[in-house]
């Protein structure tokens, strides 16, 4: 399934402007390279300079790609153009100092293929992704960019598209995991005028930016999978809602859709037939829940974004009571592939109920973060060990949270799960959108769910008793037993509080909300234990129940942990002990955090102040 | 989300002006049809022209677009894209996704309340700083991250804020 | 359509929701998000009821108020699962209509735990969303609800008088808890941060309605009309109609 990669054997030097990689200064280093090469006399054939999307690779960015040698250079800076340009343009030497080092074998490795963050990945929503302009259209097309539609609109019909999607089995990618080809047949059989296709960009779950690097990175997949979409259904509108802060991504949209119009993928008569499709922007507004497709679409309408119930489903009646069909952006990226290489290709990959690949964010606490895509099946562990690279700093693994603030969170014992829709729902947890948030002993479960809980408390749309009064006594009880003032009887309150969330709420946000919460319960229950009988948090995370004192057995002076204090607590000579005062200490944890020696404690609040 | 009590004492200083922007709200909002659908559109025109939404404005598209106030108010109040109150000059945004908030942009907090003396949600008197938190900017392989005005940094560690907030030169604003 | 409704078999409409179809075979459903007049909301959740739809053999919990009859179903409307679910609800919901008969009775007939009150704004709101309702229906949409999560309350923009309030109290007398404070003293109504003119019936001299009311009441109707109250004006009526018919 990959595509050609390049026609020519110009040279190409793709610089990586994703939104990690540019708030590293990956802008600087494209313009370097553009102002370098401008007129270079050594040169007969100017390399192409391309500002691309997110490799995947953020830890190891700014990433600089020199095609057709396939050589990957990391961690860029400016200074470091003009002796790339002299020396591997113009002489072919490497610079080794640029190269990844692979912590095992100690070698350099000149591609980024060849490490063990790439080798085990499969792209195929991913395909494009840092080796294209998404700015262009024509480095679309040169890779296989609407053939899809071309061979869809010439030798299928709209059941036919169907069918394969069917055949494929590919399931949302946003979290639901519907199957999507039954989605469609839905919206195909429903009665009704205008039918509106919905790509929904609004990524909302913390952790996630996979929907953010497709739209940033390859913005042409997601409008030819929608026209493909709208081909198999007979909808003649279409709308990408993007979430609000996402600047670049709704940039590089703009641009391909005016492109693709230009050039006859959408408008009237596409391709010379028949089907007339075309694409609308819109911003969304800064809501979570507008992820949830009912609300998004009453946010398209005009409204606030509330849901209301799914007995009638949006595919018979949605967008303005019409037959409506809402795909997540990594679904839309999958369909091209699908297509255009067969459904059986893709039915290949994956598990028997979970077929193709599933892009995740992998962040947190690991060594390597950024984005991944494996075949589905692929176990927890390979990603976050052999993918990753393990947890920083080689600290304890303590849990991995998947599915976003819906999800739960994932212990060790449970790491050779293999990674598909059902088997994370039986954990406990969920896919979600595939965020993937990895979590060490510094971590504190009982503060992760008060976290989620948080969140939703700002999120939550509040129209349904069950999810916001539900919400609002969760973390009234978890904000509580963080601070030291649980009972043991609040834990089966939250149990209760739960099940009529699960069953009762409006919508999924509702019905999802208690999941970080059993999930933690079912894993670390000894931990609320600890916070609520011991009033103590063996994480020393929550600040009303920790203190921190310097082991003078210890503590060598350095003085890291003096320069890591925000209010200058601590005091102490170089080589000489330091001290923290308990009266200006705020309990933040960096100090016990910046510690190399191990020479920083955790006491219990109450005890150690008296 | 709430009460906003910087409302009533900044609303008095800009009501004079209001009036005389009027024709320039109108230019903004009338780049649209007038209908429900162009709401979410034509009232982010107007945050991100005037950094929040002048009362005046949400008048006007009320009437521009036939929906009734209370329901362009209910969207300015729900959606987090909208203020109803100006925003400071320099807005900093903590991201407090999950992957940010274990890795402790809760310190960046203490670090910006240090430095301006406000804490998130809350903007300095003379107008010139925000601070707020974001859920989750998508740059999570950096975290944890702070935006200042459309810039974003990445690893910030507690000992960069400071550096930050010197290039807007807020440090030690809070004093 | 023959639908199965606790056992027995009924005869529902096409469309109906199910709450329509218990309301008319007096089987009671407790609600308090709805009204005739409004239809479903879906949202106080109390209407969760069980259905069994064709093809399955597990029930699953949907609203009553929302749920559309478009296929013979089996309906539940008691068991103990639901009956846990309404307790938990109500224990929830009563925390801010703490000492509201309406909850109080209601905490009690389902034995819900206490949990501790919480603050509303207006006082006792259960954001049922009533008044929102009767306030579009019934004249220019005031107030709606604002803000979301677990701060979102019913409100005016700013919390001040809205222009589009003309004070006519229907969102007041369609609170199931009173939340809505009316303050009347003389020929004055005040509601929702506004004062109004009470205008006095042509006949009896009783203060019945503001000046917004009645003249948006002549806007819509397209007519003019006397200043009279309900009582006068049926009584008008009835010596009209006796007029005519001698």
């Amino acid at each position: 399934m990959e595509a050609k990669v390049y026609k020519d054997d110009r040279q190409t030097v793709l610089v990586c402007c994703g939104t990690g990689c540019t708030a590293n200064g990956g802008r600087e280093v494209f313009r370097a390279f553009q102002k370098r090469l401008e007129n270079h006399p050594e040169m007969e054939v100017l390399p192409v300079i391309k500002a691309t999307g997110c490799n995947g690779w953020c830890e190891k960015g700014p990433l600089v790609r020199l095609m057709p040698r396939d050589i990957t250079y990391c961690s860029v800076a400016e200074k470091d153009v003009d002796e790339i340009v002299d020396k591997t343009l113009l002489e072919g030497v490497l610079i080794k100092r640029l190269l990844y080092r692979d912590p095992v074998s100690k070698e350099h490795l000149t591609s980024h293929h060849l490490t063990d963050f790439y080798r085990k990945q499969h792209k195929i929503a991913l395909r494009n992704i840092g080796e294209i302009d998404p700015g262009q259209i024509n480095d679309y097309i040169e890779r296989e960019g609407y053939q899809a539609l071309k061979k869809a609109l010439q030798d299928m019909d709209g059941q036919a598209v169907i069918d394969a999607v069917k055949t494929a089995g590919l399931r949302g990618r946003g979290g639901g995991g519907f199957p999507t080809g039954s989605k469609w047949q839905s919206c195909r059989d429903a009665k009704g005028e205008p039918k509106y296709i919905i790509c929904n960009g609004d990524e909302g779950d913390p952790g996630a930016f996979m929907d953010r690097s497709i739209m940033e990175g390859d913005p042409h997949t997601v409008i030819e999978g929608m026209i493909l979409g709208a081909y198999a259904v007979g909808a003649t509108h279409g709308y990408i809602y993007v979430r609000d802060e996402y600047d670049l991504a709704v940039q590089y949209l703009g641009q391909a859709v005016k492109d693709a119009r230009q050039q006859g993928y959408l408008g009237s008569n596409i391709m010379g037939s028949e089907l007339s499709f075309d694409i609308e922007l819109v911003r969304g507004g800064g809501a979570f829940v507008c992820g949830e497709e009912t609300a998004l679409m009453a946010s398209i309408e005009g409204r606030t974004g509330e849901p209301r119930d799914k007995y009638v489903y949006p595919t018979e009646k949605g967008l303005w009571g019409k037959p409506t069909i809402i795909n997540n952006v990594e679904t839309w990226a999958n369909v091209p592939v699908i297509i255009l290489h067969g459904a059986e290709a893709f039915a290949a990959i994956g598990t028997e109920k979970s077929k193709g690949t599933k892009v995740f964010s992998l962040v947190g606490k690991v060594v390597n973060t950024g984005l991944v895509e494996v075949p589905m099946g692929t176990t927890l562990r390979e990603i976050i060990y052999e993918i990753g690279g393990g947890v920083l700093k080689k600290r304890r693994f303590k849990a991995v949270q998947t599915g976003g603030p819906s999800g739960g969170c994932i212990p060790a014992s449970l790491l050779d799960l293999p990674i598909d829709f059902d088997s994370l729902t039986e954990a406990g947890s969920m896919m979600g959108s595939g965020g993937l948030i990895v979590m060490d002993d510094h971590t504190c479960m009982v503060e992760v769910a008060r976290y989620y809980v948080n969140f939703l408390a700002g999120e939550s749309c509040g129209k349904c008793t069950p999810c916001r009064e539900g919400i609002r006594a969760m973390l009234e009880i978890l904000t509580d037993i963080c601070n030291g003032k649980g009972k043991l009887e609040d834990l089966q309150l939250l149990e209760d509080i739960s099940a009529t969330m699960q069953e009762a709420s409006l919508c999924a946000l509702g019905r999802t909300a208690p999941n970080p919460v059993l999930s933690t319960l079912r894993y670390f229950r000894d931990e609320y234990i600890e916070h609520i009988e011991n009033r103590f948090c063996p994480a020393g995370i929550c600040r009303e129940l920790t203190t921190f004192y310097i082991d003078p057995e210890k503590c060598t002076g350095c003085t890291l942990c003096m320069k890591s204090c925000a209010v200058n607590a601590i005091t102490g000579e170089k080589k000489q002990v330091h001290v923290i005062d308990e009266s200006s200490c705020i309990r933040c944890g960096e100090c016990y955090r910046t510690c190399n020696f191990d020479a920083i404690k955790l006491a219990r609040r109450d005890r150690h102040e008296n | 989300m709430g009460e906003c009590p910087l409302l009533e004492a900044i609303f008095v200083q800009i009501d004079i002006n209001e009036y005389e922007r009027e024709n320039e709200y109108r230019k903004l909002i009338e780049n649209y049809e007038g209908k429900a659908e162009h709401l979410l559109a034509i009232m982010q025109d107007v945050q991100k022209q005037y950094n929040y939404l002048p009362r005046l404005a949400i008048q006007l598209i009320s009437d521009y677009v036939g929906t009734p106030v209370s329901r362009v108010y209910a969207m300015a109040s729900f959606y987090k894209a909208f203020s109803l109150v100006p925003k400071g000059r320099y807005v900093f945004r903590v991201c407090d996704g999950t992957a940010c908030h274990i890795k402790n942009s809760e310190t960046l907090l203490d670090r910006l309340y240090q430095q301006l003396g406000i804490k998130a949600g809350e903007t300095t008197a003379d107008g010139m700083y925000s601070v707020e938190t974001v859920n989750c900017l998508g740059a999570c392989a950096l975290a944890p991250v702070m935006v200042v005005n459309g810039k974003v940094h990445g690893k910030v560690s507690p000992g960069e804020v400071e550096r930050i907030v010197k290039e807007y030169g807020g440090q030690n604003h809070g004093s | 359509m023959k639908i199965k409704l606790n056992g027995q078999e009924r005869e529902a409409q096409k469309g109906e929701s199910i709450l329509e179809l218990c309301r008319r075979e007096n089987v009671t459903i407790p609600t308090f998000c709805y009204h005739q007049a409004f239809g479903g909301q879906g949202a106080c959740r109390m209407c969760m009821v069980e259905v069994i739809e064709k093809g399955r053999k597990e029930s699953r919990l949907v609203a009553a108020c929302t749920y559309p009859l478009n296929s013979p179903v089996e309906i539940i409307t008691e068991s103990p699962r639901i009956q846990r679910m309404r307790r938990t609800l109500v224990m929830l919901l009563a925390r801010r209509a703490d000492r509201h008969p309406l909850l109080k009775e209601m905490a009690e007939s389902y034995d819900a735990p206490h949990l501790g009150a919480i603050e509303t704004k207006p006082a006792d709101c259960i954001l049922c969303g009533l008044c929102i309702h009767a306030c579009e229906e019934m004249g220019r949409s005031a107030i709606w609800s604002m803000f979301r999560g677990i701060d979102k309350r019913i409100a005016t923009p700013y919390d001040e008088a809205a222009d589009d309030c003309m004070g006519c109290a229907a969102c007041a007398r369609v609170c199931p808890t009173q939340a809505i404070k009316v303050e009347e003293a003389g020929s004055e109504r005040k509601i929702w941060n506004k004062t109004f003119e009470l205008i006095a019936c042509q006949r009896c001299g009783k203060r019945y309605a503001t000046r917004e009311e009645i003249e948006y009441l002549q806007e819509r109707s397209g007519y003019q009309q006397e200043h009279l109250c309900e009582s006068c004006r049926k009584k008008t009526l009835a010596i009209n109609m006796k007029n005519y018919l001698q």
